[in-house]
C-alpha cells in the first residue's frame, strides 16, 4: 500500500497510542454485535447472546488483541504486507475459511473505534491514512485465496 | 426494522446532532471526499473547488434530509420518496456509495460523541444509515 510521507507520520503516530489489546477487543466486539453475522466463525467462544455478553467476553478480548496485534506488524511493514499476511492469509482461506469481505468490515469497524478514542485528533486525513492501511491488510489477507 | 430500542438510539443522538446540521454535514462531506475521492464525481456542480461555504450548504441540505429520516423511521419510504425520485431519476447515484456515506457518518458520530457511541448506537446507527440507503436506491429500477 502506498502512503505519503505525512500519511506515514500519521498512522504511526497514532498507532503509537493505540493500547492495543483493549482497541482490539472492543474492534472486534463491535463486529460481532453490529454485524451478528460475523458471529458463525466463533461459536466455541461461548456467549455471544447480547451487547454485554459479547464486549465482555474474556476470548473475544484476547482473540481481538491478537488480530490488533496482528495490524500492528503489517504497521511495521507497510511497503510489504503481502509478504507479512502471506501465511495468515493462507490460514484463513485453506482453515478457518473466512470470507474476505470480513476483513474489509473489521478494517471499517477498527477506523471507528479510532474515531471513537482519538475524537477530533481522529481528522479527516488521518481517517484516510488509516482506511488506506485497513484496506491493504484486507487486501494482503485475500491474497493467497483460491 | 428496527427495534424499538434502536430507534430511541438513533433519536437520541439526533437530539445532539439537530441545530448543527451545517457543521455535522460540512465534516462528513470532507471525510467522504478525502477517504473516498471517487465520491467527488457526483458533485461538479457544487463547484470545482468545494470550499467551505458550499460544503456547509450542501452538508445542512443533507443532515435535514437524515433528520426527516430520523422523524419518521415508522414510515421512512413515504417520508423519503421525492428524495428517493430524485435520487434514481436525476443523481443516480450509484448505491455503493451510499455504504461509503454510512461508513463516514459513523465515524463522525464516533468521533464527537466518543463515550457516548457505545456499541449499541454504533449498531443502531448502521441499520438505520442502511434502511435510509435502501430506501434511496428502490426506484433505481
Amino acid at each position: 500500500v502506498h502512503l505519503t510521507a505525512e500519511e506515514k507520520a500519521l498512522v504511526t503516530g497514532l498507532w503509537g497510542k493505540v493500547k492495543v489489546e483493549e482497541f482490539g477487543g472492543e474492534a472486534l466486539g463491535r463486529l460481532l454485535v453490529v454485524y451478528p453475522w460475523t458471529q458463525r466463525f466463533f461459536d466455541s467462544f461461548g456467549d455471544l447472546s447480547s451487547a454485554d455478553a459479547v464486549m465482555g467476553n474474556p476470548k473475544v478480548k484476547a482473540h481481538g488483541a491478537k488480530v490488533l496485534q496482528s495490524m500492528g506488524d503489517g504497521i511495521k511493514n507497510l511497503d510489504n504486507l503481502k509478504g507479512t499476511f502471506s501465511k495468515l492469509s493462507e490460514l484463513h482461506c485453506d482453515k478457518l475459511h473466512v470470507d474476505p469481505e470480513n476483513f474489509r468490515l473489521l478494517g471499517n469497524v477498527l477506523v471507528c473505534v479510532l474515531a471513537r478514542h482519538f475524537g477530533k485528533d481522529f481528522t479527516p486525513a488521518a481517517q484516510a491514512a488509516f482506511q488506506k492501511v485497513v484496506a491493504g491488510v484486507a487486501n494482503a489477507l485475500a491474497a493467497k485465496y483460491h | 426494522m428496527l427495534s424499538a430500542q434502536e430507534r430511541a438510539q438513533v433519536a437520541q443522538v439526533w437530539d445532539l446532532i439537530a441545530g448543527h446540521e451545517a457543521p455535522f454535514g460540512a465534516e462528513l462531506l470532507v471525510r467522504l471526499f478525502t477517504v473516498f475521492p471517487t465520491t467527488k464525481t457526483y458533485f461538479g456542480h457544487l463547484g470545482s473547488c468545494l470550499d467551505e461555504v458550499a460544503l456547509l450548504n450542501h452538508g445542512q441540505r443533507m443532515l435535514m434530509a437524515v433528520g426527516v429520516a430520523v422523524q419518521y423511521m415508522d414510515c421512512l419510504r413515504a417520508a423519503l420518496a421525492p428524495l428517493a425520485t430524485m435520487h434514481a431519476q436525476m443523481l443516480r447515484v450509484d448505491p455503493a456509495n451510499f455504504a461509503l456515506l454510512s461508513h463516514c457518518f459513523q465515524v463522525v458520530l464516533a468521533s464527537h460523541l466518543q463515550d457516548e457511541f457505545t456499541v449499541e448506537m454504533h449498531a443502531a446507527w448502521d441499520k438505520f444509515l442502511a434502511e435510509v440507503a435502501e430506501v434511496m436506491s428502490e426506484q433505481y429500477r
